[in-house]
């Protein structure tokens, strides 16, 4: 491990302190079950992105080897692996929302942004995130998730209001 | 007694000379069979198994791809392939002979290229002058297909309705 | 260890396809149906792996379970009555057969794999003739692994046993399932390559050709080579192999299943060695060397010429102005052989321990060396304090056994100049100057004996000297003392240490008082055979002492003889004290050399070569560091006219008219040997002996170092793929931090290593966990290549 890339130089004391409160939560044995929290947490503290740095560190400060950590973060849509806009807007396409008529919600968006699923606006201030599976908010489809937070029966003259109150 | 007086008949009255002439008399005036070779040839099958080929894609690029099945099915153990990755990666052979005073000419090798590489020409014509000629490398091979590409294209697609 | 398992209340009893059979008591299906030879078929199910239960191919048909079944991950129960050929069964197996070869390609002609694919085979009896699946076959992009494994990730059905083997053996994660879904792919991620010195048994363990080997790619088909048995020639641990070989050339080396030694795998070093074999300077002809000049000749003329050089030494300077030198991996055959005839010729001469640097206590050692500990007990041990070595990069199956013990909860202590790179968790590594290493044994074995002052041996107090006698040494004698299964490992270090007589004697008074095992691990893959063929200047074939010793390996070029016969070996790169090598062996009148490559040196001081073969292609047998006699056929020409080293020994003998050469087979040779040796047991036990003196202490900077992983032998040395590993690519020397700062050196800098009168360059690597004073470097590079002794004075410049 090159000085660089130890974890108390690429995790600031706040992420570090999260990432314990995470660990305590878990016996001894199942450190690396505070993965994906911990990741969350790098996440967030990195522009909503990860890089194989932040992903090594992770995996160095709790004791797990590089590779689960990278499998971990490439197994779910939450982790970025890439630099991404300022606000991710998650559509789910599932079964439920495909049915209520997600395409046309996709659709709508990548025409009014002019860009693609997983793709991110020119000013950086919108990632569209690619195949996004189900968000667990059937009841209300086609819905969405920005940032974090839920839009469900969604219509293209509200995702447009949501979008545009983006900044 | 009576089988003598009927041999007595026969061979008096030259039936048998007879019987012989009707079958000259009818052959007379059929339609000739035997052809003047080399000047005339018999028609050939598009399936005929002759001399062997390997045949390119229309880009240039040999078929073979060293897979060996054809070494592998020969029954008479006419086929020697090395192979080794080619500059660019590709599977290829370095050596490809065939013993023509091994090879009986099944087609088996034809059979189970599975990229049509190997193929049997329609040449049955050929000979050796020297010993050591009955072993045909894989230039020649490519080369005879590269002569002979248009009829060998033009031979499988016959008969690849029946396959 | 567990005696019960025969016990009727451990088995059960479960019915499958009609026919009852006993099972283990939680155990899985598939074991059960494996051993009772029902064949259920499978991917991802490894007996040596962790049950992953995703391939989903051993699908059965089990009674009262709504669903098929994966017979690997359904443990088995009394009574249980399970149809594995049932119409369920195979409309499951069907199923799953369809769905995994919608996304795999139809490159079975070019993919090496074909012939001896497991995808393959069960296609043919569970697949579709025709495939129903008309969409875009995914396409995944191939990922460097690194020089030594091809990959064709587009092939991969995901099995996961590359993952779960690097994770679990070898104890490297370095690959895994990335993405999700139809995305997933098998990768390291950071394009880092994999790394595992036993990283090329994934190629075996890939059920598809997602994964094969570089080195042997499209060389030849599965169907086509002959195969053939053989014994690891690298180390003493006797590693089973199979040699596959084509027309006379070895095309690829796998692993031969001996639960006993190396279950079934094999290190990276064994499988990809073979390569060396067709390195651009194998010596194809015999050459003498007139006025100066090489020239091919004939055997005859270069026999007549050797048997020439070797008798007129003899005549003109004694029988004791020759000596002879062996390659610690010969074959028993070529060392009984050469024994006889440098005794045959009067000398006594003849040596095959070329990096031992201490042999005071050879008379005293037992008939021959080896490890008290069977190979398979390794497993259980709780407690090992390996002294003197890397296991990994020595006896990667050593080091294999070492990590499924730590996976029991084992500690194992490592005592040596430099701290490696270990695979599993250590209970500690104490980097240990040289110097240092006699009186930390010696203050561990007084902290053991404490309070048995009748026990103590003479001498051993003063050995301690002013090092502190508690702290560490307290603490490997507490851990060695309250262990129940402890074992003391001495590795090739305590072989090359100037004082490895003592640490050999004091070892073996720890191993009394702790109740321990002492394994000593030995050069090469046959020293134990060196011992046994009279391979020794003390020992005559059968192991019996001889009367006057001769002159041992390290003697034989510190005091320098008129004639050198050498066998399979570079001194220049293999010796103890290479630059004393280099030196004897040009100033010898006469060099005669059999020799499978043509090496650098020998083209300056030899007189004679003779080509001889190398891996593969000679029969011989190996007594493995465990006593085992292993013999096994040579399975390909050697390359030109060389010839097997045991034919041209022979001839040699005929030619200096000494008695009893006429073999017209090698076994009879190996029935001869063993005859006398007769039924020799596994003895490690040796008498202790007062050390002539008590302390060694350097002034300056002290090298250290035993042969690198891949530098060992002529053949690993010219293995073009794993010398590009990056195992093999680690700097030349290693130094502490605290010595880089004072020599103003950098990593990755070059720097002047100078021993006596020979100095090299060198690239320093700086790592923490080297001792101070000590300058790591590896034997077997180039830049060590006739510098001074493995252990020893050394002085680093910057260059």
């Amino acid at each position: 491990m090159s000085t660089e890339t130890r974890p108390e130089n690429l995790l600031s004391a706040e992420v570090r302190r999260e990432i314990d409160h995470w660990l305590a939560k878990f016996p001894s044995s199942g450190r690396r079950s505070a993965v994906i929290p911990a990741l969350h947490a790098v996440q967030d503290a990195n522009d909503g992105y990860l890089t194989e740095d932040l992903m090594d560190a992770v995996a160095d400060y709790i004791d797990m080897p590089r590779t689960a950590v990278y499998e971990v973060a490439t197994f779910y849509t939450m982790f970025d692996l890439k630099p991404v806009g300022r606000h991710k807007v998650n559509i789910c396409t599932n079964i439920a929302c495909w049915l209520m008529g997600s395409d046309d919600i996709v659709s709508h968006c990548e025409r009014r942004l002019g860009i693609g699923l997983g793709e991110t606006t020119p000013d950086n201030r919108i990632t569209l995130k690619i195949e996004e599976e189900c968000l667990a908010a059937c009841t209300g489809g086609p819905m969405m998730v920005v940032d974090g937070h839920y839009h469900t029966h969604l219509t293209p003259e509200k995702v447009d209001e949501i979008l545009d109150k983006l900044e | 007694m009576s089988s003598a007086v009927n041999e007595f008949i026969r061979s008096f009255f030259l039936v048998e000379l007879l019987k012989g002439l009707r079958l000259t008399g009818r052959n007379l005036f059929k339609r000739k069979v035997t052809i003047q070779y080399p000047e005339e040839k018999a028609p050939q099958s598009p399936r005929f198994r002759g001399l062997h080929a390997l045949r390119r894609y229309p880009n240039g690029e040999e078929r073979c791809i060293a897979c060996k099945l054809c070494e592998a099915v020969c029954p008479a153990l006419a086929i020697t392939i090395e192979s080794e990755p080619r500059e660019d990666g590709q599977r290829r052979t370095t050596r490809y002979d065939i013993d023509l005073f091994k090879c009986i000419y099944c087609g088996f090798c034809e059979e189970s290229c599975p990229v049509d590489s190997i193929v049997e020409t329609r040449i049955h014509e050929y000979h050796m002058e020297a010993r050591g000629e009955n072993i045909i490398t894989k230039q020649a091979l490519l080369a005879i297909g590269d002569k002979y590409e248009q009829q060998l294209a033009r031979d499988r697609a016959m008969d690849a309705p029946y396959r | 260890m567990n005696a019960k398992v025969d016990n009727a209340t451990d088995t059960v009893t479960i019915e499958v396809d009609g026919v009852e059979i006993q099972a283990r008591k939680g155990a899985m299906l598939i074991e059960a149906t494996d051993n009772a030879d029902i064949h259920v078929p499978r991917f991802c199910y490894h007996r040596k792996l962790s049950i992953a239960a995703n391939c989903r191919m051993c699908l059965v048909d089990v009674e009262k379970a709504p669903k098929p079944l994966p017979a690997c991950a359904t443990p088995v129960a009394d009574g249980m009555k399970v149809r594995t050929r049932s119409e369920r069964a195979l409309k499951a197996q069907k199923g799953v057969m369809e769905f995994l070869l919608i996304n795999h390609p139809l490159d079975c002609p070019i993919c090496d794999q074909g012939g001896e694919c497991e995808l393959q085979d069960l296609a043919m009896g569970y697949g579709r003739g025709v495939s129903r699946f008309s969409e875009r076959k995914r396409v995944v992009r191939d990922e460097n692994l690194g020089p030594l494994i091809a990959t064709e990730m587009t092939r991969c059905i995901h099995c996961t046993r590359c993952v779960r083997f690097l994770d679990e053996v070898a104890g490297q994660p370095e690959l895994g399932g990335m993405g999700r879904g139809e995305h997933m792919t098998i990768s390291t991620y950071v394009e880092r390559g994999v790394s595992s010195e036993m990283s090329g048994n994934i190629i075996d363990l890939c059920p598809v050709g997602a994964l094969t080997s570089k080195p042997f790619r499209f060389s030849a088909r599965a169907w086509e080579m002959l195969s053939h048995p053989a014994v690891s020639p690298h180390d003493c641990t006797g590693s089973n192999l199979q040699i596959h070989h084509l027309n006379g050339r070895v095309k690829r080396v796998v692993p031969r299943e001996q639960e006993e030694i190396n279950e079934c795998w094999i290190a990276d070093r064994d499988r990809f060695s073979y390569q060396g074999l067709y390195s651009g300077d194998r010596l194809t002809a015999p050459m003498v060397k007139r006025d100066g000049e090489w020239h091919e000749v004939d055997w005859e003329t270069a026999l007549g010429e050797a048997a020439e050089c070797l008798r007129n030494t003899v005549r003109e300077h004694g029988p004791d102005a020759l000596g002879a030198l062996i390659s610690p991996s010969a074959t028993v055959e070529e060392m009984y052989l050469l024994g006889r005839l440098v005794r045959g010729l009067g000398s006594r001469n003849i040596d095959a321990r070329i990096r031992t640097g201490d042999f005071s206590d050879q008379i005293a050692r037992p008939p021959f060396p080896a490890s008290g500990l069977p190979l398979a007990d390794i497993d259980r041990l709780d407690t090992v304090l390996v002294f003197g070595g890397n296991p990994r990069n020595d006896h990667p199956i050593i080091n294999h056994r070492l990590r499924k013990a730590t996976l029991n909860g084992a500690r194992i202590h490592f005592v040596d100049p430099c701290s490696h790179d270990i695979n599993y968790p250590v209970a500690g590594q104490y980097p240990t100057h040289p110097d240092d290493m006699v009186a930390l044994l010696a203050a561990v074995a007084e902290s053991l004996l404490e309070g048995d002052d009748a026990g103590f041996p003479d001498g051993l107090r003063e050995l301690i000297g002013e090092t502190p006698a508690g702290g560490l040494a307290g603490k490997l004698a507490a851990a060695l003392a309250e262990s129940d299964n402890p074992a003391i490992l001495l590795g090739p270090m305590v072989e090359a240490h100037p004082r490895g007589a003592v640490l050999r004697s004091i070892a073996q008074i720890i191993a009394r008082k702790a109740r321990a095992r002492v394994a000593i691990l030995t050069d090469g893959a046959n020293t134990a055979g060196a011992w046994l063929a009279g391979a020794v200047p003390h020992r005559e074939a059968g192991g019996g002492a001889v009367d006057r010793p001769g002159l041992d390996a390290r003697a034989m070029m510190e005091q320098p003889l008129r004639a050198y016969l050498l066998h399979a070996l570079e001194p220049e790169q293999d010796c103890w004290d290479a630059a004393a090598a280099r030196a004897a062996l040009e100033q010898a009148d006469s060099v005669v050399v059999m020799t499978t490559f043509l090496g650098e040196g020998m083209q300056r001081y030899a007189d004679v070569l003779l080509p001889v073969g190398g891996f593969g292609e000679t029969s011989g047998s190996f007594v493995s560091v465990e006593g085992r006699w292993q013999s096994f056929p040579g399975v390909a020409p050697p390359q030109g006219q060389g010839r097997p080293a045991w034919k041209v020994l022979r001839v040699l003998g005929n030619l200096l008219e000494v008695d009893g050469f006429d073999y017209h087979a090698s076994d009879e040779i190996t029935d001869e040997v063993r005859g006398l040796c007769g039924e020799l047991q596994v003895q490690t036990e040796q008498p202790w002996q007062v050390p002539e003196y008590l302390r060694t202490q350097g002034q300056g900077l002290v090298r250290a170092g035993t042969a690198g992983i891949y530098a060992g032998d002529p053949l690993v040395r010219r293995a073009e793929a794993l010398q590009a590993t990056p195992l093999a690519r680690e700097p030349d020397v290693i130094i502490g931090p605290g010595l880089a700062r004072e020599l103003e050196l950098q990593d990755g800098s070059v720097a002047e290593v100078r021993q006596g009168d020979v100095a090299a360059r060198a690239v320093v690597g700086i790592r923490e966990g080297v001792a101070e004073g000590v300058v790591w470097m590896p034997s077997g590079s180039a830049a060590a290549a006739g510098l001074g002794p493995l252990i020893g004075p050394v002085t680093l410049t910057r260059a």
